[in-house]
């Protein structure tokens, strides 16, 4: 059907009505004369039928009529209606708000939102995700304050290994406007990371993102085979291979080439930073600097802390954080530190999901409904997460059912153009695909599980409370020193949404006690993987809080 | 109204998935369908009503497709499921009137076979002037529905297990109806027990999705009296309109009330004569709303009015929609209002199935809601009366 609708002057109200939108302002309509507000423009009052009519912006403030939710709406979205305070009633989204707890006659607060053509649309969240957000905030602008102490003067770092990491690493300390020194032992390895390096420090300087030294700094570059050259840098990061017996040979080396008083980092994310520390003559001086990839980009730093590490290295890991303008959390030195611990939680329990009735697709629409940037299965394929999980186990003889399947079906993810989905040539949109149920389901009948749909509240409960448990454990193991710092690390490092203010705070706004509940039903139901952490249970027992004060106090 | 205008023909398509037949062959098999129930001819049909989802220009391509030759009067009026009640009202009326003598009104689609899912077939709702201000949602009516459900639960404490009442009542009615797409009698559990697809909404709290259709004839009280089909009469009939005004919408209280009102009123009749109702049950939380607005209970109270089979023949106060309803027979076009119409005057006559049919049934009613009751929406009641 077609229609013959020009309305030019229905045009012109749009035109204005989407400008206000882009300066995040509603506007109604209002009658001339019987001063009426209505909800979408119209050049007459509805109301009253008086031909002339004019803008009136909404202030924002409104209360919730009804809403609902549906698998059909857009990821994280409920249809609702509320009543402005000026009166009408519209029909709008409900974006960045946890559908439990919206309730109708609640305030609601207007926010702009992307709509799917990319212009801003009218949306409106609920005061608990308001509150989310500023503890969020809180925790992270806290992390960014802890002051300096008496820190070491940082002029020059050093980069061991100029892979993936070495060269977003080399990236950041240039933007920051910091000399810098790439060690690597292959001439290779050193061109290519001298190009990615120049490209990334070009951009930053073109958004105006980098210190004004960053030029010079990248020409002063020194990349070279030549392990003394590291002699006068302030702070040595090696970020080689994931092996031990490498770190420990090139920590060795470091060792012998670095000043008295430099900071030997190590960017490990699985390995022990003690053992590593051990193959020095100053375990004191050595510290994980675990960084995330894109380093010159990713906004975390988990300075890992070893037990031999002293203050004074930890003051000068912290100031290299701020330099770089990361967001430094202190942690234990244990396996995952903190973000990983919580992030092998959830993709032990997704596969799990998998062999009891899910698929990819249905697990990472339940995460990318909760908020987080991406789901599983879509990360893993991103991450070549199949093909280091199937080489990581090779040396120990375990063996993964579905995992082995698919690394020898060639499915190493999206480099591969297969994974867990598969992907169209050039696109790195997840497909479906059916082979991969196939699969799936004859793990299913393998290991003799009757598949069943799971419900979005049962994955809620077998994905979300698991990480949360972690926390718990994490605490307790003294690993991390405050729900804050799970808080920053994963608000920070793992896309976790502000709405919702982090795991820890998660956990207290959903209530100890229900979390103990569930996971004690779980674990009865389903095993030993959803024991509750001890701390979870005698914080419950003893009525305690996981935050004092209250998070959501000023 | 006077004694002019009478239901002198019906007919239900058979199919619920119209593979490989043309909407307008469907048409076709409604319209012979109810002309032979009624015992008269193409050739007797001045009058002609269908809705915008027949195929071609309004009314004038099925007009000459069926080979209608003698209208004198046609009416392509377009609200969406209650067109059906609209139209038997305004062929009531253009028969008093003296514009025809033997009407028919014919609704068949085939939303199923041509994969639409539940939308509207000759409707363009990228046209509406309001387009470019609504949220970012796709168009399934079930979303303005949960909405509705939402709002009359805190408003009135009605609950899901209320809500599952109406479908339990149409599952036992389903039974013993052999065309009804769904005929499992289901619990108050199994309901519940079904995937969530708008927040309160269940799947089994919605309508099912069916090709097919129906027609009626609707003729002149003389013509009526020498034909051989139980005369059924058209006793009184209302519509009314409802919509968002400009952002002033309750969504818990319908255009129901004032077509109610204004049908009761011409017949002469209050909720209490009425011995079965054919109520539009696009999904669960309608009928609530509906018996409401008709006057059936209190407004708040149609929750506890439909819970424990009280719309069950044989079992309740009120029978309703003993065919199965849209929860569970048919809900042809996604326009349930043919389908009401249909057992409304099988009841009527005392031709519904003997399982379900009730004792005394001189005067029952039938009642739709086009569009979506949490915006536009158009209610239309009938009242019909055995002679
Ligand atoms: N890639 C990530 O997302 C990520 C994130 C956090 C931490 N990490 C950690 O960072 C470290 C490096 O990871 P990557 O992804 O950059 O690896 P990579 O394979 O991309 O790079 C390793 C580099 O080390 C060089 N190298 C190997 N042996 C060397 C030696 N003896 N002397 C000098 N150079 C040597 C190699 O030539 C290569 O360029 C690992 O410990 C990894 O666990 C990686």
């Amino acid at each position: 059907m077609s229609g013959h609708d020009t309305q030019p002057r229905e045009a012109a109200l749009l035109a204005e009505y989407q400008a206000a939108a882009e300066a995040g302002i509603l506007l109604l309509r209002a009658c001339q004369s019987c001063g009426e507000a209505h909800v979408y423009p119209r050049p007459h009052c509805p109301l009253c039928g008086h031909r002339g009519t004019e803008w009136r912006k909404a202030s924002g403030a409104a209360t919730l009529y009804s809403y609902t939710t549906s698998p059909m709406l857009p990821p994280a979205t409920h249809y609702a209606m509320v009543t402005l305070a000026e009166g009408p009633t519209m029909p709008t989204i409900i974006v960045q708000s946890d559908f439990e707890a919206l309730e109708i006659g609640q305030p609601m607060t207007l926010r702009f939102t992307k709509g799917p053509k990319g212009a801003p649309v009218p949306a409106f969240v609920a005061p608990a995700s308001l509150r989310a957000e500023a503890y969020a905030a809180r925790v992270i602008a806290e992390a960014d304050a802890v002051p300096p102490g008496e820190a070491p003067a940082l002029a020059q770092v050093a980069v061991i290994g100029g892979g993936t990491m070495g060269q977003g690493l080399v990236s950041a300390c240039l933007i920051a406007g910091l000399s810098a020194v790439l060690v690597d032992r292959a001439h290779e390895a050193l061109e290519r990371a001298r190009s990615v390096i120049a490209a990334n420090v070009a951009q930053a300087i073109d958004k105006g993102k980098a210190r004004p030294a960053a030029a010079a700094c990248l020409d002063a570059l020194v990349c070279t085979t030549d392990m003394a050259a590291i002699s006068r840098a302030d702070v040595v990061i090696e970020a080689v291979y994931e092996a031990m017996a490498l770190k420990q040979e090139v920590m060795a080396q470091a060792d012998r080439f670095a000043r008295p008083g430099a900071v030997l980092g190590t960017n490990t994310s699985t390995l022990d930073i003690d053992a590593i520390a051990r193959a020095t003559t100053r375990p004191g001086a050595v510290v994980g600097l675990h960084f995330f990839s894109p380093a010159h980009i990713m906004k975390l730093l988990e300075i890992v802390r070893g037990t031999a590490t002293e203050p004074a290295t930890l003051a000068a890991a912290r100031a290299l954080g701020d330099r770089l303008r990361k967001t430094s959390v202190t942690v234990g030195n244990a396996f995952g530190f903190v973000g990983n611990r919580l992030m092998i939680a959830r993709e032990h329990h997704a596969a799990q999901l998998l062999l009891a009735g899910a698929l990819p697709q249905e697990v990472d629409a339940f995460q990318t409904g909760f908020g987080l940037p991406m789901g599983t299965f879509t990360l893993q394929d991103m991450a070549g997460g199949i093909e280091l999980a199937y080489r990581q186990r090779q040396d120990t003889g375990r063996t993964d059912w579905l995992i082995d399947r698919l690394f020898k079906a060639g499915r190493t993810g999206l480099k591969s153009g297969k994974g867990y989905y598969r992907y169209e040539p050039g696109s790195r949109k997840p497909i479906p695909d059916p082979e991969v149920e196939a699969l799936i389901r004859e793990w299913s009948a393998a290991e003799g599980v009757t598949r069943r749909p799971i419900p979005p509240a049962e994955m809620h409960d077998r994905l979300i409370l698991p990480m949360l448990n972690e926390g718990f454990k994490l605490l307790e193991e003294g690993i991390a020193d405050r729900p804050e710092d799970v808080d920053t690390v994963w608000l920070r490092g793992y896309g976790w949404p502000a709405w919702r203010g982090g795991p820890m705070y998660y956990a207290q706004q959903k209530g100890l006690g229900a979390i103990l509940d569930r996971l004690t039903a779980l674990q009865a139901q389903e095993g030993e993987a959803f024991r509750p952490a001890a701390l979870l249970q005698s914080m419950v027992a003893e009525g305690r809080a996981l935050f004092a004060p209250s998070p959501d106090a000023a | 109204m006077a004694d002019t205008a009478y239901i002198a023909g019906i007919y239900e398509h058979p199919t619920r998935n119209a593979e490989g037949i043309s909407t307008a062959e469907l048409h076709a098999d409604v319209a012979f369908g109810a002309l032979a129930d009624a015992g008269l001819g193409l050739s007797d049909v001045d009058g002609f009503f269908c809705g915008a989802e027949a195929p071609g220009v309004g009314g004038f391509s099925m007009a000459e497709y069926l080979g209608l030759t003698r209208l004198r009067h046609m009416d392509t009026t377009e609200t969406g499921g209650s067109s059906y009640m609209v139209h038997l009202s305004h062929a009531a009326q253009a028969i008093a009137a003296g514009k025809c003598d033997v009407a028919l009104i014919t609704l068949a689609d085939r939303p199923v076979a041509g994969k639409a899912g539940p939308r509207l077939a000759g409707v363009d709702f990228s046209l509406i002037p309001e387009r470019h201000f609504q949220p970012p949602v796709p168009p399934f009516p079930m979303l303005g529905y949960a909405m509705v459900a939402r709002r009359h639960m805190h408003d009135f404490g009605t609950t899901s297990e209320q809500l599952a009442w109406v479908k339990v009542a149409a599952s036992h009615h389903a039974q013993h109806n052999p065309q009804a797409r769904l005929r499992k009698v289901l619990t108050v559990e199994d309901v519940l027990a079904s995937p969530m697809v708008a927040d309160p909404l269940h799947r089994d709290d919605c309508c099912v999705l069916t090709d097919g259709g129906g027609a009626l004839v609707v003729v002149r009280a003389e013509i009526a009296r020498q034909l051989k089909r139980p005369p059924v009469r058209i006793r009184g009939t209302g519509e009314a309109m409802q919509h968002a005004a400009g952002g002033r919408a309750d969504l818990t209280r319908s255009a129901g009330v004032r077509s109610g009102a204004i049908a009761f009123a011409e017949a002469g009749l209050t909720p209490e004569d009425i011995r079965y109702a054919s109520i539009y049950d696009s999904f669960t939380i309608t009928v609530i709303v509906e018996l409401e607005d008709l006057g059936f209970c209190a407004k708040g109270q149609g929750g506890r009015f439909v819970a424990d089979g009280n719309l069950i023949a044989g079992v309740g106060r009120l029978p309703v929609n003993t065919d199965g309803g849209g929860l569970c027979n048919n809900h042809p076009g996604n326009k349930g209002g043919m389908t009401k119409i249909l057992e409304a005057v099988r009841q009527c006559r005392g031709e519904a199935h003997p399982a379900v049919q009730v004792p005394r049934h001189d005067l029952v009613l039938a009642h739709g809601t086009g569009g979506s009751l949490a915006g536009q929406h158009m209610a239309a009641t009938v009242i019909l009366e055995a002679m």
